[in-house]
């Protein structure tokens, strides 16, 4: 029975393994295998002639670091937006009643109700007006704009998770409102928040297209880089695909402990 | 672990912080620097050949590439904003003519009148007026869309029928033959998202049947061109319908016989130019229609550094320049410049595929749609949607027909473009019959 059992187990988690871990090999042999083993059938368990070269021509490509800086700044930022200004609306939406406050929670997702495409024009022009074309600030307050719902309502739920009964026990214990907030609810909050946060900066690391248009000299990696990656040969785009998983995986990898708590479950 | 993670935060700040001071400082290195934004050659490889080779010898510059949709609004936004970063566009003549209505472009004159000696052809200035009467744009290189054949799809070829002078019947026969003989269907078009089925249809199906582009959408001849396309496409891949750049699956095999722009075959053609042939596409009753491609070079109005451009383009006009981007990028010169001996095979091959197609008996010139402006990608939707409810919905052709010439005349109306090659000149819009 317990063999049964075991086996059961042993073969789902390997079926489970393998479901994410072929593709990602599959990937990494075409970005290693060179022009030629991209389109090599029977694939080769070990790729006999693996070179970098796909790889290092992507870190040669004048420019690209510039471009690396310019994404980490605006995604920095974006997290910092989002979450000075999502947290404190997700506080308010889960703690105090006012009114239109479900209005205001259906309301907050409208920015993502218009297509950036249509926004783009006049959102350029004001950004040259007022000189913020073309600098990694302007890319990420468009993304924090896309980041901001998101924000809100993670946070809301967070919030709203953590017993009121906790903060007024602070208050009754002489604390203020604010300290109350910083000693009590922010520790049990920060792991959420922080996934919030990575969300965030996932989503202005993933963006393309205000990226383009906002910016000329100045680009962000994936406006450099990921919008002409689907016209390049194909071991470019292995290559290219092995770039932006690599760092992805093994960043949820060392995270993936907070990540749980954005679903909820930070205060049980 | 909260310690631990306010410190992760902490340093974040920290890093974004130094990297703004930073890029502050790089911003304004570069500044001086002419920003050249291209819509073509922008594949990574391509662009990187750019920057390290053709670009040298040429003022400081910065190559930015651009989709065409981020393109038009860029340029338009700069406009509407009065001030600009872009001092010299690259784009194809299509994506050119919307920059004229909104007044982005300079008049160039001076420059036509620099590069005057360099021997391009009258016919080619005459589109860089984008018909405005004053030159908007220098033509920089040209293209166009060949046939690729991979020998081993010779020994199938129906007998009596040349590889270089195929009709479509043919072509049908050819691949039926293929499909027979190893059960495998070997043409392929590049009828995927990114691919360019339209130009296609447009500049090569439509016109060797009907001698136009637009007027005979819907003629008797437009009826019988669809059901000799669909016995073609009983052989076609049905793959096809996710081909973007035909490179891929000839590379891999799957297909033998192949239509796509040159840039678009070039990978293949340079990995291994022992096993394919280039020939031109396959002539209809009306003749061997072909689409040339032209790419300018234009100045930016109010451009943040015009002696700069100008120098680039003269730069860019070199007949070296241009035989040194033909022979690494794969696009044609349109200067006068003899293309040495020792072309890469790949490219020696395309080059003799667009001499071919050029130089046919029958060959027959279909232009890229002139004066559409925005409404370029309704247009080529317009063919794309046709072929889908014919040749892979199988709908009725007539019906069909009818009702895409509806949708047809409404941009012709609404754009107000007279006709162009091949279809004869119009008063006013082009008329879809």
């Amino acid at each position: 029975m317990t063999a049964t059992r075991r086996l059961v187990f042993v073969s789902g988690t390997l079926a489970l393994c393998a479901w994410v871990l072929v593709p990602i090999y599959l990937i990494a042999l075409g970005a290693f295998g060179g022009r030629a083993g991209a389109f090599k059938w029977p694939k080769e368990i070990v790729p006999s002639n693996a070179s970098l070269d796909a790889l290092m021509l992507f870190v040669k490509i004048e420019g690209v670091w510039n471009a690396a800086v310019n994404s980490v700044i605006a995604a920095g930022l974006t997290m910092l937006f989002s979450i000075a200004l999502g947290a404190p609306a997700g506080y308010a939406l889960a703690r105090f009643s006012f009114r239109g406050a479900n209005a205001f929670r259906l309301l907050v997702l409208l920015t993502r109700a218009f297509p950036l495409a249509i926004l783009a024009l006049p959102l350029t022009v004001t950004f040259i007006r007022i000189g913020l074309y073309d600098t990694p600030l302007g890319v990420a307050l468009v993304h924090t704009a896309l980041a901001l719902p998101f924000a809100a309502l993670v946070t809301a739920s967070l919030f709203t998770g953590i017993p009121r009964e906790l903060e007024e026990a602070a208050w009754v214990f002489g604390c203020t409102r604010l300290q109350a907030f910083r000693r009590i609810v922010l520790p049990l909050a920060l792991p959420g928040i922080a996934a919030a946060a990575i969300f965030a900066f996932v989503i202005s690391w993933n963006e393309v297209f205000a990226a383009s248009v906002l910016t000329v000299r100045e680009r962000t990696l994936t406006a450099y880089l990921l919008t002409v990656l689907a016209e390049s040969p194909l071991h470019y785009r292995f290559a290219g695909g092995f770039i932006l998983i690599v760092p992805s995986v093994l960043f949820i990898f060392a995270v993936r402990k907070y990540l749980f708590a954005m679903w909820g479950v930070s205060s049980k | 672990m909260t310690k631990s993670l306010r410190y992760a935060l902490l340093a974040a700040v920290a890093v974004t912080t130094a990297g703004i001071a930073t890029t502050g400082g790089i911003g304004r290195a570069n500044a001086q620097d002419l920003v050249f934004l291209s819509t073509q050659l922008r594949p990574i490889e391509e662009a990187q050949k750019v920057r390290e080779m053709v670009l040298k010898g040429a003022p400081k510059t910065t190559y930015v590439v651009d989709e065409p949709s981020p393109f038009t609004v860029r340029m338009k936004a700069e406009v509407e904003a009065n001030k600009h970063t872009v001092s010299v566009v690259g784009a194809l003549h299509g994506e050119l003519q919307p920059l004229v209505p909104m007044g982005a472009l300079d008049a160039i004159d001076d420059v036509a009148a620099k590069v005057a000696s360099r021997g391009i052809p009258a016919g080619l200035m005459e589109l860089g007026k984008l018909g405005s009467g004053k030159q908007l744009y220098i033509p920089w290189m040209q293209a166009t869309y060949v046939m690729v054949v991979k020998k081993d799809a010779l020994p199938f070829l129906p007998a009596g029928a040349d590889v270089n002078a195929l009709t479509y019947e043919q072509l049908a026969a050819w691949g039926k033959a293929i499909q027979e003989k190893t059960g495998q269907r070997r043409i392929g078009f590049p009828a995927g998202p990114k691919g360019l089925m339209a130009r296609f249809l447009q500049g090569n199906l439509y016109p060797s049947y009907t001698a136009s582009m637009v007027t005979e959408f819907r003629s008797a001849e437009a009826e019988k061109m669809w059901g000799d396309f669909k016995a073609v496409w009983a052989s076609v891949n049905p793959n096809s319908t996710n081909y973007d750049f035909m490179q891929e699956p000839l590379m891999a095999g799957e297909v033998w016989i192949a239509w796509d722009h040159v840039a678009r075959v070039k990978d293949a053609l340079t990995a291994a130019p022992g096993d394919y042939q280039v020939v031109a596409p396959p002539a209809g009753p009306k003749g061997r229609a072909y689409m040339p491609v032209v790419a300018g070079l234009g100045i930016a109005k109010g451009a943040p550094d015009r002696a700069n451009a100008v120098a680039l383009i003269e730069h860019l006009s070199k007949p070296e320049t241009q035989v040194l981007v033909a022979k690494e990028l794969g696009f044609f010169p349109v200067v006068n410049a003899t293309l040495p001996a020792d072309l890469p095979a790949g490219v020696k091959l395309l080059s003799e595929g667009v001499a071919k197609t050029q130089n046919a008996k029958d060959a027959m010139v279909a232009l890229l749609p002139i004066g559409l402006g925005d409404k370029g990608g309704e247009f080529n939707k317009v063919y794309f949607d046709t072929f889908q409810r014919i040749v892979l919905r199988n709908e009725p052709i007539k019906a069909t027909l009818d009702a895409q010439a509806g949708a047809m005349r409404d941009i012709m109306t609404a754009t107000k473009a007279p006709c162009w090659a091949p279809d004869k000149a119009s008063d006013g819009a082009c008329p879809v019959k």
